[in-house]
């Protein structure tokens, strides 16, 4: 029997609107889950979703991407790549799995708001397939790791990190409640599938797979270049609601809604995948820089699509470039030096050739960070290993949950953004992390960060030890130098002083 | 005598951190607490140079000998520590 073109009842099938009979229209569709802009429905009836398929072509190119992926991995699997692989890039799969395996499933549930929520027919259904796809990134992205955990404890947190408190779930829980399970399902359009998914998810998924391929970790490269070809599809969720949104006379709220989602992505990203390029990867497979690739990616197409959709480009935009140079080495010299707070093993990424790169992509980086590495470096070589591990906590910030670092050394520019609100001071990591804050005050004040927690005596006992417990590290899960401090003794060569 | 924890931004240090001090600790020892843990880490020692304490953006030092209480420190203020 032939079948009928996609495009000849596509339109129909899709089209779930009905009119209800026994609740009103704002029961089935109540504000603070579907619309926070109340756009009229007959309005959404115009979403035009730029990506059509049916279930059954959906099956159809998931089963054969499932098939690749699982393929590559068995094939390879018994290659023992990982026993010959660099620590740093085990560090990057350890970062990632377990930043990332389980949030596709709190993502799932955002698709889900979507499916059900969603006021236009488009959205529904598109969410509907974006819910399957984010199922599959949360199974295939803890069952590539599994195989790991008997060589290697570290590789549990693929599962265990987001159900911990280390700082680092902490962080990526409230950035992503943030942008999707606390937020209704037009918001989650805007700010996951937009602001996250067409700017942020390339650098993860398409950066890191170029740096995979380099290494030699096609298992990896695989993975996450297919679990990318789902992200390039739902992603395409928000452009339609933020037209009609334009149209609709609310651009101001949808802008601002584009605005915070980036900036949170953006600080995450600065301490997940900063690190993973500029230091984790051997200096020899590196494809580009953080910054490079961040142009490339952020600068050169996610600012033409905000611009071509009719938004601005967010009002901090030349402070984030301005951090660009910045943030995420400061980032990474707060996660090696707290390293027992974490469940991967940092890669110091500052040996004298290593140096030279960061030199090179960051004019200034000896005179700054360098200036800090200089002063660990004299340490491991002087046995002073115990002046190279904290004895404090450093402040977090109280919206993006990370530390709040800045410029050291020559260019010395640290800076607390507080804000005293009823009668309690937040601490912040940069202007534009208080200026979220102060976009909805009541959402965030009631959160406590790691140093709250902290200070309310919730972490015993009261010192690195308890806050250890705390955040569910046993010794052995607990970071170290991803090299033992090798990269050190290559100071030691008369050509490479450290400057 | 409390214990205030204090955020300290220690010259030419990249972090914030948490030092807790007692309000009767001396700007002298408050600068000795917060120097524990970022002289020798990540900051060079300046030898023969004098550690002040002042609130961020504060213009001047606090008195050397005036103490914790006496400065009015809150929980989590937010001090700097630097060479004279
Ligand atoms: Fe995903
Ligand atoms: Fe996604």
């Amino acid at each position: 029997m032939a079948l009928l073109n996609r495009s000849d009842w596509y339109d129909i099938a899709r089209d779930t609107n009905w009119t209800p009979k026994y609740v009103t229209e704002e029961e089935l569709f109540p504000k603070e889950m579907s619309d926070c802009f109340d756009v009229p429905r007959e309005k959404w009836e115009t979403y035009d979703e730029p990506y059509k398929t049916s279930y059954r072509e959906y099956v159809k190119v998931q089963r054969e991407k499932d098939a690749g992926a699982y393929s590559v991995k068995a094939a390879l699997g018994r290659m023992k790549f990982l026993d010959s692989a660099d620590p740093g890039w085990k560090s990057i799969l350890k970062l990632h799995y377990g930043g990332i395996a389980l949030q596709e499933y709190a993502a799932g549930m955002a698709e889900a708001t979507m499916a059900r929520f969603g006021r236009a027919p488009g959205m529904r259904n598109m969410a509907t397939f974006g819910l399957l796809d984010e199922t599959r990134h949360g199974q295939i992205q803890l069952y590539f790791p599994h195989e790991y955990v008997s060589k290697d404890r570290q590789f549990d947190w693929a599962h265990k990190a987001m159900h911990s408190n280390d700082w680092a779930a902490i962080a990526t829980r409230h950035a992503f409640a943030d942008i999707m399970s606390g937020r209704d399902a037009t918001s989650v359009a805007l700010m996951l599938t937009f602001a996250f998914e067409t700017a942020f998810t390339n650098m993860q998924f398409l950066g890191l797979a170029a740096d995979a391929a380099e290494v030699g970790d096609v298992t990896f490269s695989n993975l996450i270049s297919s679990i990318q070809t789902d992200e390039a599809r739902h992603a395409q969720i928000g452009t339609p609601a933020l037209k009609i949104l334009i149209e609709n006379g609310h651009k101001e709220g949808a802008q601002k809604l584009v605005d915070i989602a980036f900036w949170r992505n953006w600080r995450l990203f600065s301490v997940v995948t900063g690190p993973s390029m500029d230091y984790y990867t051997p200096l020899a497979k590196r494809e580009k820089s953080f910054k490079e690739f961040m142009i490339e990616w952020i600068v050169g197409q996610f600012e033409r699509n905000i611009l071509d959709i009719g938004l601005d480009v967010p009002w901090y935009w030349d402070t984030f470039l301005e951090d660009l140079n910045t943030t995420h080495h400061g980032m990474h010299l707060g996660v090696w030096y707290w390293r027992p707070t974490v469940w991967w093993d940092p890669a110091a990424g500052a040996s004298p050739d290593e140096r030279d790169w960061l030199e090179e992509k960051y004019p200034g980086w000896n005179d700054t960070y360098g200036k800090c590495w200089d002063v660990i470096i004299d340490n491991i070589k002087n046995g002073r290993e115990d002046l190279t591990l904290p004895e404090t906590l450093p402040i977090v910030c109280n919206m993006n949950h990370l530390p709040i670092v800045g410029v050291p050394g020559k260019k010395w520019d640290v800076r607390d953004h507080y804000l005293d609100y009823k009668g309690r001071r937040y601490h912040f990591g940069s202007k534009v992390d208080r200026w979220v804050f102060e976009q909805d005050p009541d959402r965030y004040a009631g959160h406590q960060g790691l140093i709250d927690r902290f200070l309310a005596g919730k972490i015993q006992p009261a010192n690195l030890e308890g806050a250890l417990k705390y955040m569910g590290l046993q010794p052995e899960d607990c970071g170290k130098d991803a090299h033992d401090y090798a990269w050190v003794w290559n100071y030691n060569k008369p050509d490479k002083v450290a400057v | 005598m409390t214990t205030v924890p204090l955020c300290v931004n220690f010259e030419c240090d990249f972090v914030l951190q948490l030092v807790p001090v007692e309000s009767d600790f001396t700007m002298d020892q408050v600068a000795e607490a917060a120097a524990h843990h970022s002289l020798n880490r990540r900051v060079k020692p300046q030898p023969g140079r004098t550690l002040r304490v002042r609130l961020q953006d504060g213009e001047s030092p606090f008195d050397r000998e005036s103490t914790v209480e006496q400065a009015g420190f809150q929980v989590m203020e937010t001090i700097e520590v630097y060479y004279e």
